[in-house]
């Protein structure tokens, strides 16, 4: 297991050096000239000439990114080029805003989930045909359609949330629930509807299986075979779909982020790439491939720790 | 051993528990409970929505514009402006030219200390004017004309210039009159933890920097009459959308509202809101005397240009009918606006093509290449390509990345460009910018003898002259079809009815001291 590990992050570092490097080349051949953007139309060409030799702009595109790259050794990932603040700082305070917001929905992807899987494998019916029905349609409407409809109804005319923004736990939990219930909904919908079709597929396939039919003659409950049987053997392509889905909620918080007007790592992404905050962009493409490494990591222990037969694999 | 129910609600629980603990540490946010405009004066939170976040606080590299209310919170400046422009005293009560308007005096108060603790003086503000000249503002060319600046006596502050400035007593009301506290300067954390004397102190511990800025009172302000509210929020909204569900859910007090069509949501919903025409949008023909495009070296050329377009439609088609249709580049606000201008070219393709016809240009002998970007919408480039097209006139489009359209434009690499630009709220800023062959906006520096003679009468003139002057130019430059202007498009700015704002003259914001809670 250790080498298995050691493997992993092996790779993982090999992983977030080749992202950097291909980040780095694709954020200066699509950068134009961030200094001029940077004051805008009326500063005279000496002005932008003085700020890009600021920023070391002036200096040959290796020099910039073992400069950057030194840092990162240091524990120095730079300052905002547009917000002045230290990326490390910035990413740390919204690294939080944005976890929270993708931990709360993959608890209720999980939760919502499971039960809507279990529903469906076991009772099938009309029951079965409406979470299908329901999958479907959470799986076609965009998550940012839903979250503007979402704000339209919840936020703006009934006024039971907040329209936009994020409070935090310790200021105000209620507080904090309003501002996080309608992003969360809106982000967990497509993942619930993907995982509920993983598990419910899981189900049927073990429902079906000689064991069940061998533990039903031995006399145990249905709930123990439900529970313990079933559903540990569906756990685990349930649990690989749900590590995937994490990834995809990362990437869907980007957009859900800008519709709420929430300060996290989606948010600050968007403005950051399409500013050319070069150090900015760096920062966040560096901690969200170590995160995702770290995730996938995770996702193959809890396996392994679910399912002994992992393990053995 | 657990057992895998347990194991389950264990995981589960695991991470709710990460989930609520980490937004336990994340920056703090608004409280739209605290959001509202209270009526008491300077008791209550105003809460506005703005468009970029700071990029810096260090006074000597700050833009203005979007970026004013941030400033104008921490710093005080040496003059304020009133709504209309008008030039009032503050941490300079008053203030004298020399005969040639070179040499500014200016006399100031005796009782403004920083929140540092220093206090502030004649040197203090020599210090940062200087530093405003020779650091890297967008705006730093405001002082390019400073030769010194020093302190005659703690109260006495004299300005030394290399030629006359009409507008400087105007920029010592922006960015490049403000106050920054001399013992901070060059301090490892100045870009975001600002020190000024100004009216509020930055809570930097309940700031999220990119996303929501707090302000709380500051308890020793020498002005205390100017601070309406005791503590004042300003959240960054990147999307529109973030920005209409912000003003209709009530979280925030004022915004800007950059797209019109939305306008029609608010009023409904108890918003008021307030226009200004701050830009002009149009066709730039940068190329005047034809170095790469010899076709526009002939005015009648630019001329057929500009009666080519239907402004109205424009208006109506681009704009969503929210501006006014102009020929002209002058600021409303400036003085050498002249009304009738706004009309001087109508649409008359036929006139047009007759002129070019005395020109020498037949129906595709022109081809202008212009620069395409998407911060413009495609439906403008279509309609640019078919007047133009009516008249005889080609157009091949290069499509420009907007990271580089800008530069490109300044590069002189095209000869002319659908654009938008301010129209400055004074005439010399008009010049500096857009007419001299030392203005960015004029990339081919071209040179024009009466230009410069009016300019100079601009520049050195008596207040009447230079309104003359100032007139007169502005008739030559749209005789002479510099431009192509199609109308000057509406600014809105959205407040809640617990909040009253004047809008401010030549910005895109309300100055900070506008808003007052509605009694």
């Amino acid at each position: 297991m250790l080498s298995f590990i050691a493997r992993r992050v092996a790779s993982g570092i090999v992983l977030v050096i080749a992202i950097s490097v291909i980040a780095f080349a694709l954020l200066y051949a699509g950068g134009g000239d961030i200094a001029r953007r940077m004051l805008g139309e009326d500063a005279s060409p000496e002005t932008v000439a003085q700020k890009a030799t600021e920023l070391g702009l002036d200096q040959p595109l290796t020099q910039q990114f073992l400069t950057w790259a030194s840092g990162l050794i240091r524990g120095d990932l730079g300052t905002s080029w547009f917000t002045s603040q230290p990326v490390s700082d910035a990413i740390l305070s919204r690294l939080s805003v944005t976890l929270s917001l993708v931990f709360g929905a993959i608890v209720v992807v999980a939760f919502a989930s499971v039960i809507l899987g279990t529903l469906a494998a076991t009772r099938r019916g009309w029951i079965d045909t409406a979470v299908q029905v329901l999958s479907l349609l959470a799986t076609a409407i965009p998550a940012f359609l839903v979250a503007l409809g979402l704000v339209l109804v919840f936020a703006v005319n009934l006024g039971w949330f907040k329209p936009t923004g994020y409070v935090q736990f310790t200021d105000s939990p209620a507080g904090w629930l309003s501002s996080i219930t309608l992003p969360i909904t809106a982000l967990a919908l497509g993942g619930i509807a993907g995982v509920t079709q993983q598990i419910r597929g899981s189900m049927i396939d073990s429902l079906r299986g000689d064991y069940v039919r061998t533990l039903r003659s031995r006399g145990l409950n249905a709930p123990s075979v439900l529970f313990q049987h079933v559903l540990r053997n569906a756990a685990g392509p349930g649990l690989a779909v749900l590590g995937v889905q994490f990834v995809g909620l990362i990437g869907g918080a980007v957009i859900i982020e800008q519709i709420f007007a929430i300060p996290g790592m989606g948010q600050v992404a968007v403005t950051a790439t399409s500013q050319g905050d070069i150090p900015l962009v760096m920062g966040l493409v560096v901690v969200t491939a170590i995160l995702v490494v770290i995730l996938n990591l995770l996702v193959d222990l809890a396996q392994g720790w679910l399912n002994p037969k992992v393990r053995l694999s | 051993m657990f057992t895998f129910k347990k194991r389950i609600a264990a995981l589960v629980s695991a991470m709710a528990i990460t989930a609520l603990a980490l937004s336990g540490c994340a920056g703090a946010g608004p409280d739209s409970d605290e959001s509202s405009a209270e009526s008491t004066q300077g008791t209550g939170t105003l809460t506005i929505g703005t468009i970029v976040a700071s990029t810096t606080f260090a006074a000597n590299n700050a833009p203005w514009s979007n970026e004013s209310p941030y400033l104008q919170a921490v710093y005080d400046t040496l003059l304020h402006a009133e709504p209309d422009g008008t030039v009032v005293p503050w941490l300079a009560t008053d203030w004298s030219y020399n005969d040639d308007m070179t040499v500014l005096t200016l006399n100031l108060r005796d009782d403004v200390t920083f929140t540092d603790g220093t206090k502030f003086d004649a040197s203090a503000a020599a210090q940062n004017l200087l530093r405003f000249r020779d650091g890297t503002s967008p705006q730093k060319g405001y002082l390019a004309t400073l030769a010194d600046a020093k302190a005659v006596d703690a109260t006495t502050l004299e300005l030394t210039l290399n030629s006359p400035n009409p507008s400087l007593l105007s920029f010592l009301t922006q960015n490049p009159g403000l106050q920054q506290s001399p013992a901070t300067f060059d301090a490892a954390d100045e870009k975001t933890n600002p020190v000024g004397s100004g009216p509020y102190i930055l809570d930097t511990k309940a700031t999220v920097v990119g996303s929501a800025y707090v302000f709380t009172k500051n308890p020793d302000y020498w002005a205390p009459e100017s601070q309406h509210y005791a503590k004042v929020v300003m959240n960054v909204y990147t999307t529109p959308t973030a920005v209409l569900n912000a003003l209709k859910g009530g979280q925030i007090n004022g915004a800007p509202v950059s797209d019109s069509a939305m306008i029609a949501q608010l009023e409904p919903a108890g918003l008021t809101v307030q226009t200004q025409q701050l830009n002009f949008f149009g066709l730039l023909l940068f190329d005047r005397d034809g170095a790469i495009e010899p076709a526009l070296a002939d005015v009648r050329v630019r001329q057929a240009i500009n009666y080519a377009f239907d402004r109205k439609a424009l208006l109506e088609s681009v704009g969503q009918g929210n501006g006014k249709v102009t020929s002209s580049i002058f600021s409303p606000d400036s003085s050498g606006y002249v009304k009738d201008l706004d009309d001087f070219y109508s649409y008359d393709p036929e006139k047009a093509e007759e002129l070019l016809a005395e020109a020498g240009y037949a129906a595709g002998d022109i081809t202008l290449k212009m620069p395409t970007s998407s911060g413009f919408a495609p439906a403008t480039y279509a309609l640019v390509k078919q007047y133009l097209s009516d008249v005889g006139i080609n157009v091949e489009e290069v499509g420009v990345t907007p990271t580089s359209f800008l530069s490109d434009l300044l590069a002189a690499k095209y000869a002319s460009t659908v654009m938008m630009l301010k129209t400055a709220p004074t005439s010399w800023e008009t010049v500096t910018l857009d007419l001299l062959p030392s203005s960015g906006w004029n990339p081919f520096r071209v040179k024009d003898a009466t230009v410069a003679e009016l300019a100079a009468t601009i520049q050195s003139g008596t207040e009447e002259e230079a309104e003359a002057a100032a007139k007169e130019l502005n008739e030559y430059i749209v005789e002479q079809a510099w431009f192509a202007p199609w109308y000057r498009p509406d600014l809105n700015y959205a407040t809640d009815a617990k909040t009253s704002v004047e809008p401010q003259s030549g910005n895109s914001y309300p100055y900070l001291w506008n808003f007052v809670p509605k009694q």
